[in-house]
């Protein structure tokens, strides 16, 4: 057990941190639109262009080829210097390259991952269905084999920025008759095929925020040659994506997090005024948000920990549940420290907005009763 | 960075968890009541095993290795409801160790000396001079009694204390006295200027109160797989499912910090007193909950005696109150400054 880093990471470490201190854009990240993809794709462009998009990933396709502990401090500095997320890139960085390099032949890996690191493609998850949530594995959209092209036929909704992205890590029903994991494929969508149409979805922040689209093919062809990992192989290469968000990444948020309650902690100060705040409940909460953010992130070490020791077991969802739990408190905190002006929701004050996003903390990428059956089943060996 | 054991540490544990489930299976509980303090005869054989002077250094007669090791110790201490006694012992030997008596010193890290420990149960003053109103853990038969606050800490002899009446223990296997200090002098003083000794006692706490929320969770889960109702095993139930699952994320958290926290105390680091601070909240927070629900998914036999769990759950209500609970834990941590 140790909390050294090596001097080479050290060195790692200054150079992100000037590099990340000479670079983070300034400026507001735009909040939705055309204008929130140009920002995006600027700034990956930048992080691509400097050489620190992909810091664990290979060499051969644009990445540092450099270890997790590297990816955490990255991601780390990344988070210190609020550097703005660039969420539309989180889909490609997060769950269809790393799902390439694991299950990809060398066509895709030479074809997609490159463009991904660059920001010259965004990509989205096509995988929820309106009848297939927390039980993805009924899914129902189907698709055949014409030729040397699949054709895909039904819906996929929740699709969070759909309609910016120019790529989709799609899931097809590939054999009806098959049991339900066996019949499915990981396909990559080209979100320009005819057949595709989207309906944009209005979410609960605030009047025309739109994040999901709902997508609809009819009759989309899909060249054979997108499919990864094979034919009816896709179950099994979609349990691999669904790991990876589970993974370092989620330490740029905590770090964030962390930053947040120290904010919290000054203006519930200059609210409440410090001795009366030391005994009262908005100080209680804070200090134990406090406590737990200390914890998420020393999860987080821990998850690092076993994956370097090859451990790959279904533990990093007790991390991903502590924080899911965490930032909901925190920013439902805010709106208590806040006050009266938490009925306030203007659009260039981000606290009320992320409190309403908060709520989708524990639902998205499993809910907290999926991943509570996880932990109860898979760590914790309990009859399904 | 490594959160894992080391094999080094890995075979210090295995030597510990042979000898305590060996010497100290929690069943022992059962057997008697409070009757005087029934673990210090582990304590000997834990010294000559090394394990209270594990984290002192070796020139003042410890085994000097760090609190990373201490804490892992500890946690299973807590697994096993070992007397908080021990706390004496191994905190006691640092003031021992740095007042230079060689001769105390070897009775400390040998288990020979008898060593309680001591909870103010209100304000007190703490010192050169030492007065206010205490609790004393198994120390009916100490020779000495450990005394800790944010100042520093201090030995005294157990005829120092005036007024000491017995009086019975909501956790009942613990021996429990209230005793007064009227202005006296610890025989031995070390403030907390010289050893971070508060931070590390907060920091065996927590490690403690870590293996009571692991102890706890293994017993619902276990509980959970065999117990059968409606013909199949209660823990195929999400009712049941979920409440393990959250236990294991407590448990998961607790531990976490703990090791962290011990790693940032190992290093001499500036958030010391931050993360063990922190480590203590989650840990009692994790324990004193992972233990109440796992009466509850133990049902009625887990409201009885003979299942062991409402003997974690007086541990864990012991260890929170034990110098400083989680509200004034909280409100300290709300105070320190941001750290790295």
């Amino acid at each position: 057990m140790d909390l050294e880093f090596t001097a080479e990471d050290r060195q790692f470490r200054a150079q992100a941190r000037d590099w990340l201190h000479d670079n983070v854009p300034a400026g507001h990240r735009p909040h939705g639109g055309e204008e929130m993809r140009a920002f995006d794709r600027a700034w990956q462009r930048l992080q691509f262009d400097a050489g620190w998009a992909g810091v664990s990933w290979p060499k051969d396709y644009g990445g540092m080829g450099l270890g997790l502990t590297r990816q955490l401090i990255w991601y780390e500095e990344y988070a210190r210097a609020l550097a703005p997320d660039n969420h539309l890139c989180f889909v490609g960085l997060n769950h269809a390259g790393p799902t390439i390099i694991a299950r990809g032949d060398e066509a895709q890996k030479q074809a997609y991952l490159r463009d991904i690191l660059s920001g010259d493609t965004i990509w989205c998850q096509g995988f929820s269905e309106p009848n297939a949530g927390s039980d993805l594995a009924a899914l129902k959209t189907r698709a055949h084999v014409d030729g040397d092209h699949l054709v895909v036929t039904g819906s996929k909704i929740w699709t969070s920025h759909g309609h910016l992205s120019d790529l989709q890590e799609l899931l097809v029903r590939t054999d009806p008759d098959a049991p339900k994991h066996k019949g499915i494929s990981w396909v990559i969508f080209d979100m320009n095929t005819p057949g595709l149409e989207l309906r944009p979805i209005e979410i609960m922040t605030a009047p025309n925020h739109t994040h999901f689209v709902q997508c609809f093919y009819d009759e989309a062809r899909v060249p054979l040659a997108n499919v990864v990992g094979g034919l009816n192989n896709g179950w099994n290469v979609a349990m691999a994506t669904l790991g990876f968000e589970r993974g370092t990444a989620q330490i740029k948020d905590q770090i964030r997090y962390a930053f947040l309650v120290e904010q919290m902690i000054e203006r519930a100060r200059a609210r409440f005024g410090n001795a009366h705040l030391a005994h009262d409940e908005i100080g209680s909460r804070l200090a134990q948000l406090r406590a737990d953010m200390a914890a998420a992130r020393a999860m987080t070490y821990m998850v690092v920990s076993r994956a370097q020791a090859g451990i790959h077991g279904s533990e990093a969802s007790l991390m991903r549940a502590m924080v899911g739990d965490v930032q909901q408190r925190v920013r439902r905190l805010a709106l208590d420290i806040i006050g009266p002006d938490a009925l306030e929701n203007p659009e260039d004050d981000d606290w009320v907005y992320f409190y309403l996003r908060s709520y989708s903390t524990t639902i998205a990428a499993g809910t907290t009763q999926i991943q509570r059956n996880i932990i109860g089943e898979r760590v914790l060996g309990l009859p399904r | 960075m490594d959160l894992l054991p080391s094999t080094d540490q890995e075979q210090i544990l295995d030597t510990l968890r042979t000898f305590l489930a060996d010497q100290a299976p929690v069943g022992r509980l059962r057997d008697h009541g409070a009757i005087g303090n029934p673990d210090a005869r582990l304590w000997p054989e834990l010294g000559a095993l090394g394990f209270i002077g594990l984290g002192l250094p070796e020139d003042q007669g410890g085994i000097g290795l760090t609190t990373a090791e201490e804490a892992l110790v500890y946690r299973e201490f807590g697994r096993h409801l070992i007397s908080p006694a021990v706390l004496g012992l191994t905190l006691g030997a640092r003031i021992v160790a740095n007042a230079g008596d060689a001769t105390l010193r070897e009775d400390f890290l040998s288990g020979a000396a008898r060593v309680g420990i001591a909870n103010p149960r209100g304000a007190v003053t703490l010192g050169a001079r030492c007065s206010g109103d205490f609790h004393l853990f198994d120390a009916d038969t100490a020779a000495w009694v450990l005394v800790i606050g944010q100042e520093g800490a201090g030995l005294f002899r157990r005829e120092d204390f005036a007024a000491i009446v017995s009086v019975p223990a909501t956790d009942a296997v613990i021996t429990l006295e209230r005793a007064r200090l009227d202005d006296v002098a610890p025989r031995l003083w070390m403030s907390d200027g010289d050893d971070p000794l508060h931070a590390r006692a907060l920091l065996l706490l927590a490690a403690y109160a870590v293996g009571l929320a692991e102890g706890t969770r293994d017993m619902a889960v276990d509980y959970a797989k065999v117990r059968e109702q409606f013909g199949k095993p209660i823990g195929s139930f999400q009712a049941i499912k979920h409440i393990c699952a959250t236990m294991a994320v407590r448990a998961e958290a607790a531990h976490c910090q703990a090791c962290f926290a011990s790693l940032v105390l190992a290093d001499h680091g500036a958030d010391s007193d931050f993360h063990a601070t922190a480590a203590k909240i989650v840990a009692t927070d994790s324990a004193l909950k992972n233990s109440a629900e796992t009466i509850q998914v133990l049902g009625a036999f887990g409201f009885t005696s003979e299942a062991n769990a409402h003997h974690y759950l007086k541990r864990a209500h012991l260890i929170d109150l034990l110098w400083g609970d989680l509200r004034s834990q909280r409100a300290r941590l709300l105070q320190m400054p941001t750290p790295a």
